[in-house]
């Protein structure tokens, strides 16, 4: 029988056991009657050999071996009873409980589901991110040719996969137009990746491409959505932006490569590009098995030296960087993980220390009991064992509620995540994460109990028992060490604090930037006017004309809807992911002739006194009267600036500053045909103002504006509408829709406004800022609950030293002084404390901060300020009740 | 009154190895065991109740020996114990252990009394 059975069976083994020595101790009687004995004798001399029946019989059960469990379940009852029977202090511990594990386990599910978790690819490990690098360490997009050298002299790979970032683009074929992601990738790509389609194949490449024409794979979504889940993928041909493409393949659900894709193209879909510097690929690749990261780096690290030795200046990179895919894809996120999980952390702790608080206090007024139980033998050891039964309960059933409170967060958390957190899908309370729960359940009952157990155990029992009901002195040491755990917990709260003031400071800094427009009654309206041209680079003039034809169509008609007030056209929104106008490199020609091709263009542009660096923006002269960007020097765009008139160009003034800090910049001739493949040089006839195209947190972007009625809104443009109104965008919207339908119908659009679109600069700083400003509010409250706890259970403890006071003439005045005194030293120890830690901890943060330092002397100050004055009314409400104490009572107060 | 004989306090396991001897002759129950012990050892020996059950317990739950309830001569139930093939084993290489340890301790013993002469 082993011991669980034992254990399983101890009502019947009880009962034996009874039995069994009944029957020694009346054979026994029977035996000294017969050799004469009186009954009575006979059972007392049985008593005498036998010593007491009670106590063999708790040796036999020790015996058994079960004994711990036993009383273990002896002791969960007495938790039981006790914990009901001081219903405050449960229900306070519970609750501080749950909020702590609830919130940890919440943040661990996001942390475990974007960090931790392995990506869900064939051997992640070996998939890598690789970028060119430049000697000042920048990392790049690659260049195709190089991406090709990479390709094909590297011997630490599988595969290597070219691909562009998501392109919002027209989508038609499918049951409705759509305006969708697109992405076009080496033949490659999902072999690299390693995933196999759900239904169809993936691309065909090596020798089955010659033979089988270029095809799409698209989403599952978007097999959902517009495919009708069809399996016969046949039927469909679906037109993107001037290709016509079958669909060879749909990808499972889970595949969502770069996030937010919905049909992946054919790479060779597009021209070759010849230019190194022009880094448009993002790249991914498979190292070979038993080849390391570092041995894979050095390898392209070799053969990007040989391209810049080859090419000199005319290259850009010198080096490649080759990280692991998943720590590519979180990137800058990693940070702001890493300053939630630590504020969450501090949290748990907090909570733990209001928990310690509270025991400590309970321990002294329990001290008699144990007291008691001591005396009548209560081992030490049974004892502690008492505390962590006792803790373990509490600290399961909030464990427990602070999964249910976790299961409910990660449900609501989708709709605060701001959008540029990868992964986010993946987040759920899973098995890792209830494990987590678990073990901080765990880990707090451990170093609760213990703690207890220690408490319970300081003092000597002599001194518990014959101390009258009026003396709480022996709990003085407890006293103390409740001080210290509330001065711990106010310097943790600093810490949290100075936290989410410097992010908060922060965002204020940053939303009071003036971004250079006004975002406000902005409808944007995004979608791509039909292009004869397909996805030739440039546009001829006729193709400019119609496009631009169709395009003041299309506005006429929308400025014609009640409500609106203007209405603006731009190749591109200046905002949004912060990287939507292109960038390029623009000749400043100075009296010299222009280049009359690209050749000559290209020599030209290595010289760098003669070069300049900006946005290239399409736009109409409506859009900056639409969007609120003034005009400082020179004109605008005109009527007269037509093909046939000389092209002409706007600048903003940072890059007028920049480019010719000494000279007028107007009346400049400049050449950025590079970016619109129109040969024809652009002179500078207006200077309008900055705005801050790359986010609110980077300096105002140098741009060049172009008239679309010159240059067109060529393929690699998102063309947009913004729409200035008074009226609700609900309104305006469904008219535009219509509107465009009836003008454009193989246009589909995305609306949106403007507010909206910036949001997505300020989503992931506002998230992070709204849970650590949570966090901080929590513990505040905590530290001020622990510290009115502390400062109320003095009072109760110096009721009769204050009667004493008052009766000899104290004023009340000097009762509170003596009462917030006490909690005072406490705050100002752990203020102190606080800030020397948050002096170290905050440098984290740095990254993660603008406008201020991670020092900021504002910060500080005032949420040491704040802290003390919520410390001041926790203990102010104590110090009252004091206050307010008649003599007479204080005195007979027991 | 009867003056009991003096009685000798057991080194440390060899209850546990006399029961098991008890045992080993025929199913037995507690009673019994003391009584015969006592017989034995001429009232050397005295197991108190304190002492025998728990040792009988601890014998049980290491498998030595196994009990079930059967009527004794006299009609009444009682628990009797029986050695198992494990308890057996370990009888014999704990009384084996025991014979070297006693013939070691009386040559030394005898070896200090020469000494002493």
């Amino acid at each position: 029988m082993n011991w669980w059975s034992r254990f399983l069976r101890r009502k019947k083994l009880e009962h034996d056991l009874s039995h069994e020595l009944a029957f020694h101790v009346a054979e026994r009687i029977g035996e000294l009657q017969s050799k004469g004995l009186s009954e009575d004798e006979a059972r007392r001399r049985v008593r005498q050999e036998f010593g007491g029946l009670e106590q063999v019989k708790e040796e036999c059960r020790t015996a058994r071996g079960t004994l711990w469990l036993e009383s273990l379940v002896q002791d969960l009852r007495y938790a039981g009873r006790t914990l009901r029977k001081s219903r405050g202090f449960s229900v306070a511990t519970i609750l501080t409980l749950a909020l702590g594990i609830g919130a940890a386990t919440t943040i661990f599910s996001v942390v475990e589901a974007v960090l931790l978790r392995a990506l869900p690819y064939p051997d992640p490990q070996n998939l890598v991110s690789v970028r060119e690098q430049a000697p000042n360490g920048h990392r790049m997009s690659l260049a195709d040719p190089n991406f090709e050298d990479f390709l094909r002299e590297n011997n630490t790979f599988e595969t290597l996969a070219e691909y562009t970032g998501n392109q919002l683009l027209s989508v038609v074929g499918g049951n409705e137009p759509a305006r969708v992601n697109v992405v076009a990738a080496s033949r490659t790509f999902f072999n690299c990746i390693g995933v196999e389609p759900l239904l169809g194949r993936p691309f065909a490449s090596g020798s089955d491409q010659t033979n089988s024409p270029p095809a799409a794979v698209v989403s599952h979504a978007y097999w959902q959505q517009h495919l009708g889940r069809t399996t016969d993928l046949s039927k469909f041909r679906l037109r993107i932006e001037g290709m016509v493409l079958p669909v060879a393949g749909v990808m499972p659900a889970a595949f969502d490569f770069p996030s937010g894709v919905a049909v992946w193209v054919p790479r060779d879909m597009y021209p070759r590009q010849s230019s190194r510097t022009g880094h448009n690929f993002r790249c991914i690749g498979r190292i070979r098995r038993g080849v390391t990261v570092a041995q894979a780096r050095a390898n392209l690290s070799a053969i990007a030296h040989r391209i810049r030795n080859r090419f000199g200046n005319n290259v850009d990179l010198n080096d490649a960087s080759v990280v692991p895919l998943a720590d590519a894809l979180v990137g800058d996120v990693r940070t702001a993980l890493l300053t939630l999980a630590g504020a969450v952390g501090l949290l748990l702790l907090i909570a733990c220390a209001n928990v310690a608080g509270l025991l400590v206090a309970r321990i002294s007024a329990r001290r008699k009991e144990l007291a008691v139980r001591a005396a009548l033998g209560s081992g030490r050891r049974r004892l502690v064992q008492q505390f962590l039964v006792e803790s373990l309960a509490l600290s399961l059933v909030g464990g427990a509620f602070g999964v249910f409170l976790a299961l409910w967060m990660v449900r609501v958390l989708p709709a605060i995540l701001p959008a540029n957190l990868p992964r986010q899908q993946n987040i759920a309370v899973n098995a890792p994460v209830l494990l987590f729960a678990l073990i901080a359940t765990i880990a707090v009952a451990g170093a609760l109990g213990l703690f207890g157990a220690w408490r319970a155990g300081e003092g000597d029992v002599q001194d518990a028992l014959t101390a009258g009901s009026r003396s709480y002195s022996g709990s003085v040491s407890g006293q103390r060490l409740r001080g210290l755990v509330v001065a711990g917990e106010i310097a943790m709260t600093l810490a949290i604090l100075v936290g989410a003031g410097l992010l908060g400071r922060s965002f204020l800094h940053l939303i009071g930037i003036n971004p250079g427009f006004n975002r406000q009654n902005l409808i944007t309206m995004e979608f791509s006017p039909p292009r004869p041209g397909g996805q030739s680079f440039g546009m001829d003039r006729g193709s400019i004309a119609r496009q631009a034809h169709l395009m003041e169509n299309i506005m006429a008609r929308l400025r014609a809807i009640p409500g609106v007030t203007s209405i603006g056209l731009a190749g591109a929104l200046p905002v949004a992911a912060g990287d939507n106008l292109a960038d390029g490199t623009f000749l400043l020609l100075n009296g010299q002739k222009s280049p009359a091709n690209f050749e000559e263009w290209e020599r030209l542009s290595h010289i760098p006194s003669q070069t300049g660096h900006a946005l290239y923006a399409v736009a109409g002269e409506a859009y900056f009267r639409t969007v609120g960007i003034p005009l400082i020097r020179g004109r605008m765009f005109g009527d007269g600036d037509d093909w046939n008139a000389p092209h002409v160009a706007v600048i903003s003034q940072s890059l007028a500053q920049q480019r010719w800090p000494k000279t007028d910049p107007i009346g400049q001739l400049i050449h950025f045909g590079n970016m619109d493949g129109n040969l024809k040089p652009l002179r500078i006839i207006g200077v309008a103002g900055d705005v801050r195209a790359s986010g609110l947190n980077a300096p105002p972007s140098p741009i060049i504006y172009v008239d679309y009625r010159q240059r067109g809104l060529q393929a690699n443009s998102s063309p947009t509408v913004l729409i200035r109104s008074a009226a609700p965008t609900g309104q305006i919207v469904p008219a535009a829709r219509s509107i465009l339908r009836e003008l454009a119908p193989e246009a589909p659009a995305k609306f949106s406004t403007f507010e909206d679109e910036m949001d997505g600069w300020l989503a992931d700083r506002r998230f992070l800022l709204l849970l650590v400003g949570f966090f901080a509010a929590a513990a505040l409250a905590l530290a001020a609950v622990g510290l009115y706890g502390v400062v109320a259970f003095a009072v109760a403890r110096r009721t009769q030293e204050i009667g004493i006071c008052m009766a000899l003439g104290a004023q009340r005045r000097d009762i509170l002084r003596l009462i917030i005194s006490e909690g005072a030293r406490l705050v100002l120890f752990g203020v102190a404390l606080g800030v020397m830690a948050s002096l170290l901890i905050t440098r984290a943060l740095s990254s993660l901060l603008f406008g201020i330092s991670a020092t900021d002397p504002i910060t500080f100050v005032s949420v040491s300020a704040l802290l003390c004055l919520v410390s001041l009314v926790a203990s102010y409400v104590p110090a009252r009740r004091a206050m307010r104490l008649h003599p007479s009572n204080a005195l007979r107060y027991e | 009154m009867q003056v009991p004989p003096p009685k000798s306090d057991l080194p440390q396991g060899t209850l546990d190895l006399l029961i098991l001897k008890i045992v080993a002759v025929q199913p037995i129950h507690g009673y019994a065991i003391a009584q015969r012990l006592q017989q034995i050892s001429g009232d050397i020996v005295q197991v108190p109740g304190g002492s025998l059950y728990p040792a009988l317990h601890r014998l049980e739950n290491r498998n030595f020996v196994k009990s079930d309830w059967k009527e004794t001569e006299s009609g009444r139930d009682a628990k009797f114990y029986h050695l198992t093939k494990k308890g057996r084993a370990h009888l014999e290489a704990q009384t084996e252990n025991w014979r070297r340890l006693a013939g070691a301790v009386g040559l030394i013993l005898g070896l200090a009394e020469e000494g002493a002469r």
